[in-house]
């Protein structure tokens, strides 16, 4: 793969949902240049339509929308939207793409997002976004928050564009960003690797008549009803159902519409369907106490790290109704618009209930051109049209130097999602080790001028932003009021600020007027602060000598029609900005070297996978090994449930470890102490050895459960699985044998409520191995819910299809064991039945989890690393931050953040390897600019802070005093509010420039400097009218 | 504001009284000062504007890196200066 031909920089990644983002910023961050091409007019994918996340309930689109901005002004990333690849050739390391991108017809250079032409655009159609339940016109943005921002014309409902007529939006448009010539282009990228994350389809459940959908009004889909309870939804937040807008009360949901059903629908799990119902359950009872939640399902897989909880906590605490059974088909009462359910309850009756509304659990599926799609690239693709991927290296696609992820390569959910973004950018590095860096251009700037001794010289330029400010708010009398403001050498409007000529003129006043503070009251920070920080930073000033006051979302467009009041709010918002800025100091970040090496804890398949990534990646590599081998819990596996050998694998990564020049093992070693942060960590082992590193990866693994129960241990017919697995392999069996399968052995009761993922399929592939091998053998297996979620559940149909019996059990009646000379006897409850049976059996199987190793617990204090009420790891955030730590340097994969599959494991070591990767592939490590400033002749070391900081970042130094580590900080600011002796400034955000910003709206706003009325005024005022 | 008038505090039903005579509470007109996290509460104000949704004006926002940089001198300024509310979202 890395044979020495030209290796190109750049990295192609198609798709632009979270998948495709999380790689793209790993990449951009390493230093390759990234092309994140989209089929849609905005990056976000499917998450942008969710409301909340489970189990955290998290806002969607609060934790996307920073990562949209953020791949959008990447110096690193382009973004091709509307554009699809066509074509590819080449090989790894040198791939050539085609690109066709669709014609947009609005010209974003000059687009400044202000919406006024949707507005005036006649055309009203069925809003894909809302999925239906709202309309958009023909010139739309996806979604009020897209990046970027730039409308697009649909050419298809366009009037002009389909009839010749029309060009409202043309006239609308100031900008002159309207441009109906534009027209299709094709252009050609080279890329050293290809990431495809497209992502997924819903299933669209019009096919199942008798469920109603498309017939029914109040039947909808899940993700319509994501839409219906998201504050930008179609409804505004508030649960209506579609046919009358009234307020459903009892809301009834249906699993598995779509998914497991092989006949009419897909065979597979989608995985999220279980969890996201019950957090629409849980959300809608939050959004109006009266609504009376019902999920019917089969079988409930919540299997995911701290999910089982959250259904308990949903069926507990806000009354979520589960039914097991199925529901057969879904009827309209006439004229109410409510619908009928029938369906079987526990009793076996037949039951007709009412609901307002229904909802559909739809589940994902391959675009329907995945496989033209996967002809493209030339990769190979399973039965369903899912990429071909393997269990042991599940990032990788037929085709060298193509990697696959996300939904695309199988359903799963958020974190997983993001887990293979991380692990397929790491792929893509080990293959492009010696290019990084090329493709990026490094920007050389003008010297940065000195001014901290000046007087403050601001610089305001007001912006029109067309008709947008300037159509609610006066700003040319905003400019007027800035130019009285002390300190204000220079007040002007303008009309684009962001546009090219806007920074010119901005860049030539400095200059001009010496100013050494500028003030841009226009849109909002959070997007624009940066490109005039960029602006200010050509002209010579340091980039933090700047604020940008929001007088467009926070002002303008929200008092549209109350212009004086509108001018008056940008008056007072200017002046607080001038306020600050008058304080504002410059910022030098402080930066320092990194340890280009890394520390891998555990070496089991998480730690050997890791630490092979990063000495591909052209990174050394410490395994520190507690055990005299390598291998952990993998070693003692012999294959997956497809089939795949883990027992060659894990050999094959220990002989490449020996041989990688990079890599040093230290077996029967542990950590007695490290020191140091991020990019500078110094470790010392209990044999007295030094490792200097930059990074940790903590890959501790796990324990199997050794159980208490049925007996374990009395007799040698009791087994675990993995025992099972093993004597498979050199007994041999008779036909007439009889195996009993018990899961959930040790999970899924207090105190460890939680499900461990791998029992389920290790009783199937044991299961399927043993009806193999003598199909006349008797197997049971006697479970709570079959948890095979994604592609596995192909093997749970296959194990029924070879005579496994399922019988199912409820948690109170526990299946009884008894010996019977040789052989057991097992009475068991079947639900199903109503009724005891007895199961005779040669050997008792158990089904047995896994616990966290004790260790953690110490390694959890050594690094002050956070471990849930289960003892596994706590990563910085589910969702968007899986594999990280919430200390800057620190990383985590495997069993040692939850229990997972060895796939599942994989993707986590690789993804834990591409984010230390690109820790360790900097030059230096810059602090970012705000950040905590520490006065140590101020400071008393009370410690208040050292108690306090989340980030570990004030640390006692060997004066004994408090000290700063200003590159773990993240300039959160509770060390400055609890400082007593107020020894702490966040940078920018001072103490006296708040306080500054504070006097100045007071003095202003309160104390009745405005034209308009003040409080004392309207209240004389209505004194007058009643006399 | 039912809590303070019915509570046994002659000094918080004056008060309180008095306030809904000058000005009467329909009409009483807040000015209040709003401290938001940059990541999320200052996100949301701006996504307020993108959509189009009017609030009452006598709201002004001052930006913070994170609610955890809110010192409490921030507050007690603010109401020494006469602002009648403050909020803090994050």
């Amino acid at each position: 793969m890395k044979e020495d031909r030209e290796q190109i920089g750049s990295v192609v990644i198609v798709g632009a949902g979270v998948g495709g983002m999380q790689a793209a910023l790993d990449l951009a961050d390493s230093g390759f240049m990234v092309h994140l091409v989209s089929r849609d007019s905005a990056v976000g994918g499917t998450m942008a339509m969710l409301d909340k996340t489970f189990p955290t309930g998290d806002c969607a689109m609060c934790m996307l929308a920073p990562r949209m901005v953020e791949s959008s002004r990447h110096p690193n990333i382009r973004i091709h939207t509307l554009a699809e690849v066509t074509a590819i050739s080449g090989v790894a390391g040198n791939y050539t793409l085609t690109v066709n991108r669709k014609a947009r017809y609005v010209d974003p250079a000059r687009c400044t997002g202000c919406a006024i032409c949707e507005k005036k655009c006649p055309v009203k159609v069925p809003g894909e976004f809302d999925q239906g339940l709202a309309r958009r016109k023909a010139i739309f943005t996806l979604f009020p928050q897209a990046v970027p921002h730039t409308r697009a014309i649909d050419p298809e409902h366009c009037l002009y564009l389909t009839k010749g007529r029309c060009r409202a939006c043309e006239k609308a448009c100031d900008a002159g960003a309207i441009n109906f010539e534009d027209s299709p282009q094709q252009f050609s990228i080279k890329a050293g690797a290809v990431l495809l994350f497209p992502g997924l389809e819903p299933y669209d459940p019009t096919v199942l008549q008798e469920l109603g959908y498309n017939r029914w009004k109040n039947v909808v889909t899940s993700l319509q009803f994501e839409r219906i309870l998201s504050a930008s939804g179609p409804f505004g937040g508030e649960i209506k159902r579609p046919s009358d807008s009234r307020h459903p009360k009892k809301i009834a949901w249906i699993q598995c519409v779509g998914s497991r059903d092989p006949h009419n629908a897909n065979p597979w799990c989608s995985s999220v369907c279980c969890m996201y119902a019950t957090k629409q359950a849980v959300i809608a009872k939050e959004h109006d106490a009266e609504v009376v939640p019902t999920i019917f399902y089969s079988e409930l897989r919540t299997f995911g790290k701290d999910f089982d909880r959250y259904a308990a906590r949903a069926a507990e605490q806000y009354g979520v109704r589960y039914v097991r059974s199925m529901v057969s088909a879904v009827y309209e009462e006439a004229g109410t618009g409510d619908l009928f359910m029938r369906y079987v309850d526990k009793d076996g009756r037949m039951v007709d209930e009412s609901f307002d509304l229904v909802v559909l659990s739809i589940g994902m599926q391959p675009r329907k051109d995945a496989r033209e799609f996967a002809e493209i690239f030339d990769i190979s693709v399973d039965a369903h049209g899912f990429p071909r991927t393997s269990r042991l290296s599940p990032v990788e696609t037929s085709r060298p130097g193509i990697f696959v992820g996300g939904t695309y390569q199988g359903p799963k959910d958020i974190p997983e999602t993001v887990v293979q973004g991380s692990a397929a950018a790491a792929a893509a590095m080990e293959i492009l080790d010696r290019s990084r860096g090329r493709e990026v251009k490094e920007v050389t700037l003008v010297p940065e001028k000195e001014t901290g001794a000046e007087e403050p010289r601001v610089g305001v330029f007001v912006c029109h932003c067309g008709i947008n400010i300037a159509g609610t708010v006066d700003v040319k009398k905003v400019a007027a009021k800035a130019a009285e403001q002390k300190g204000v050498v220079h007040a002007q409007t303008v009309i684009y600020a962001c546009a090219p000529d806007g920074q010119e003129r901005i860049k030539d006043l400095i200059r001009e007027k010496g100013l050494n503070r500028v003030v841009v009251a226009a849109c909002t920070p959070r997007t624009h602060e940066p490109l005039f920080q960029d602006t200010i930073r050509e002209a010579g000033l340091n980039k933090h000598l700047f604020e940008l006051a929001d007088i467009r979302e926070q002002c303008a467009w929200c008092h549209m029609g109350q212009n004086e009041i509108a001018t008056e709010k940008a008056v007072d918002i200017v002046d607080m900005g001038i306020a600050k800025a008058r304080l504002l100091k410059e910022i030098k970040p402080r930066s320092v070297p990194v340890t280009h090496a890394a520390m891998v804890i555990g070496g089991g398949i998480a730690g050997m996978t890791a630490a092979l990534s990063l000495a591909e990646q052209g990174f050394r590599v410490h395994i520190v090994e507690k055990e005299a081998r390598l291998g952990g819990l993998a070693a003692g596996l012999l294959q997956t449930l497809e089939g795949e050998n883990i027992r060659d694998m894990v050999r094959r990564k220990n002989l490449q470890i020996d041989d990688h020049p990079a890599i040093t093992v230290h077996v029967g070693t542990e950590v007695n102490k490290t020191e140091g942060f991020v990019g500078n960590f110094t470790s010392t082992l209990n044999d007295n050895s030094e490792i200097s590193h930059g990074v940790v990866v903590v890959a501790t693994g796990g324990n199997e459960y050794v159980p208490v129960e049925y007996g374990y241990g009395e007799s040698d017919k009791v087994m675990t699985q993995r025992q099972l697995e093993r004597m498979l392999t050199v007994k041999r069996l008779q036909p007439e044998d009889s195996f009993v399968m018990i899961q959930c052995v040790g999970s899924r009761e207090e105190p460890h409520n939680y499900c461990y993922r791998i029992c389920c399929q290790d009783a199937i592939k044991n299961a399927i191995a043993i009806k193999e091998k003598v199909p006349s053998a008797q197997v049971t297996i006697l479970y709570r819910d079959i948890r095979t979620y994604g592609l596995r559940e192909d093997y749970y149909t296959r194990a029924r299809d070879l005579g496994v019996r399922f019988v199912r059990y409820e948690v109170d009646a526990k299946p009884q064991v008894t010996a019977d000379g040789s052989r057991f006897r097992i009475l068991a409850y079947d639900p199903v039945l109503e009724q005891e049976i007895i199961l005779p059996a040669d050997y008792l199987v158990l089904s047995t989890g896994l616990r966290p190793r004790p260790g953690n617990r110490k390694l959890g204090e050594i690094y002050k690393l956070t471990r849930n009420e289960d003892g596994y790891f706590l990563e910085a955030h589910v969702k968007l931050r899986p594999v990280e730590f919430a200390s800057e340097g620190f990383f985590v994969a495997g069993l040692a953040h939850g229990p997972k599959t060895i796939d599942e494991t994989m993707s986590q070591a690789l993804a834990a390897a591409g984010r230390a990767g690109e820790v360790l592939s900097q030059k230096e490590l810059a602090a970012s600019g705000i950040i905590a400033k520490h006065d140590r002749e101020k400071c008393m070391s009370c410690l208040a802070c050292f108690r306090a900081c989340p980030y570990g970042s004030p640390f006692i130094d060997e004066d004994g005093r408090v000290s700063h580590n200003e590159v773990k900080c993240t300039g959160c600011g509770i060390c400055a509010t609890l400082c007593p002796a107020k020894a702490f400034q966040i940078n920018g955000f001072q103490d006296n420039q708040i306080t500054a910003m504070i006097d100045s709206l007071t003095e202003g706003w309160v104390a009745g400097r405005h034209t308009a009325k003040t409080r004392t005024e309207q209240k004389d005022d209505r004194n007058c009218k009643c006399s | 504001m039912t809590e303070t008038a019915s509570a046994p505090d002659a000094v918080g039903e004056e008060t309180v009284a008095a306030a809904e005579k000058k000005a009467g509470p329909s009409s009483w007109d807040a000015r209040i000062l709003a401290f938001a996290c940059h990541f999320c509460a200052f996100a949301a104000a701006d996504l307020a504007g993108i959509m189009r949704l009017s609030y009452s004006p006598n709201v002004r926002i001052i930006r913070l890196p994170c609610t955890g940089t809110l010192d409490h001198s921030y507050v007690l300024r603010a109401f020494e200066r006469g602002v009648d509310g403050v909020f803090v979202a994050g």
